[in-house]
């Protein structure tokens, strides 16, 4: 168990059974009186957050969660298929336990599966990936204005803003916690 | 030849406006100054180490060594010094409270007191919107200057604030757990979309210092300010009854005893001024770093010191 003096950002709860991970907090003590803290709090499993204010001196349980790194080999329909590197376990996580991570995902990347109570709930992307262009229209001559942007898909699916001098079958580089492009790379 | 370079010098980890920060700080401190200089008041200096800190369930002192502890306010001191006659006193200075940590919370910060004969929280209110307004007029284009549109600004007793915010009239049914718990889920919320407000009439269990109510026992003579939800004072009509004063130290030293908290002695030399007798005040306590969060928008404490916790 753990007290309210405790709290600070991504620490992770067990409330209720499930496990939730602090995204925000702050010390309140309205004018002489008794001391609070008030959170905001976010589902780890469902991703929904919420405000909850714990009263000083409070016990809290912290949610152990576990990290295991794995390579993302395919999706069939809802089922996305992982393999862990180390026993070479293969597992399923369907889409909603994926979340927005599936713009990003490619054959054989390594990520992070979280696992709470022995159960995969989510998974943690590298901060940067690298992605291939599949689509994007060509540059319009003359268009030298610095700073300008056109949407490029890439091979998962997902469309990003890139310079107008990026083009079909190019690789770049994404950072995963904004969506946006970072860099051209060349392989 | 001067050796001195104009070349700005980086002195991390200190932010890059704390220059510009410690200039505002000073020309509101000289105006604070200003204002009570221009209302003949006289500035006084009470300890920051005493052997008596003030007794209050929530509020924790640092000790000091050698069985003194740092002080959580002036108060005890200054309200002595008004039993010398002098009408009006004020100071700057700076109070610790241990275990306030967080945005909007340092343990040692910097306070402004004021006691004044001859009036009661009203007549401070007053006077706190005059400050407010010197403070705000014409300072600095950083001002978030919507603050002054409200003016006269907005006042509220508690049990009205309670009753269309929380749906209970707290000094008609005292329950401090709800209490306090409301007012950080419904009354805060609330607070911080108000630009500035008086809050007053506090339920009478959290007199604290202050006088009751002539005409209701159940409320006392206390207010606190408001700006966007940050508290920046609190005032009372001062509480001058020696054997009132002395029954609600011995009720706060059992509340401190029941939550295991440190006990610490009563102040017998303030009881006995009391005794000696204590002019008529009343009296304000005005927390400058909020203060110039309030004013200049900032939204942690720690941005407006130039030496938080964190960078010591």
């Amino acid at each position: 168990m753990i007290e309210t003096s405790d709290i600070r950002k991504n620490l992770k709860l067990q409330i209720d059974g499930d496990p939730w991970i602090v995204v925000d907090f702050q010390f309140v003590k309205p004018g002489k009186g008794q001391a609070f803290t008030r959170t905001k709090i976010k589902n780890l499993i469902t991703g929904n957050v919420i405000e909850r204010t714990y009263r000083s001196g409070e016990k809290l349980e912290e949610a152990y969660i576990e990290e295991h790194e794995m390579a993302y080999l395919y999706a069939q329909g809802d089922a996305f298929h992982f393999m862990n590197n180390q026993t070479y376990e293969q597992i399923e996580m369907t889409a909603e336990q994926v979340g927005d991570a599936k713009s990003y995902l490619t054959e054989n990347m390594t990520v992070e599966v979280l696992y709470f109570n022995n159960k995969p709930i989510g998974i943690t992307l590298p901060n940067f990936v690298e992605l291939q262009i599949v689509h994007t229209e060509p540059a319009v001559k003359g268009d030298t204005v610095s700073g300008a942007t056109k949407t490029a898909e890439v091979s998962t699916g997902f469309k990003v803003q890139v310079p107008v001098f990026i083009s079909n079958s190019e690789w770049i580089v994404i950072d995963t916690r904004t969506g946006g492009y970072v860099e051209r790379v060349k392989r | 030849m001067s050796n001195v370079s104009n070349a700005p010098i980086r002195a991390y980890p200190f932010p890059d406006n704390l220059k510009q920060l410690l200039i505002t700080r000073h020309a509101i401190n000289i105006k604070i100054r200003s204002f009570f200089t221009d209302a003949v008041y006289v500035e006084v200096e009470a300890p920051c180490r005493v052997k008596c800190p003030g007794i209050d369930p929530y509020i924790d002192a640092i000790p000091a060594g050698n069985g003194y502890y740092l002080a959580t306010s002036p108060e005890l001191q200054m309200k002595r010094l008004m039993a010398l006659g002098i009408p009006r006193i004020y100071q700057i200075t700076h109070a610790f409270r241990s275990n306030e940590h967080g945005s909007r919370h340092n343990s040692e910060f910097a306070l402004l007191e004021w006691y004044r004969t001859g009036t009661d929280y009203w007549g401070i209110m007053d006077e706190t919107e005059q400050l407010l307004l010197y403070l705000m007029v014409g300072d600095s284009d950083d001002q978030d200057i919507t603050l002054i549109h409200g003016v006269p600004f907005q006042r509220m007793c508690v049990d009205e604030l309670f009753s269309e915010r929380a749906g209970w009239e707290p000094s008609k049914a005292w329950d401090e757990d709800r209490y306090f718990l409301d007012w950080v889920n419904k009354i805060d919320p609330y607070l911080a979309t108000m630009p500035v407000i008086f809050i007053y009439d506090f339920p009478a269990p959290l007199s604290s210092l202050s006088k009751l109510k002539d005409t209701d026992h159940l409320v006392c003579e206390r207010f606190e300010l408001f700006i966007r939800g940050l508290e920046i004072a609190n005032a009372f009509t001062e509480l001058t009854d020696p054997l009132e004063q002395e029954a609600r130290f011995k009720k706060a030293l059992r509340k401190r005893r029941m939550m295991k908290k440190e006990e610490y002695t009563i102040d017998e030399k303030f009881l006995d001024a009391l005794k000696g007798g204590i002019p008529a005040c009343s009296g304000l306590a005005l927390g400058i770093d909020r203060l110039i969060m309030a004013l200049y928008g900032y939204s942690e404490i720690g941005m407006v010191q130039a030496f938080p916790e964190t960078r010591l």
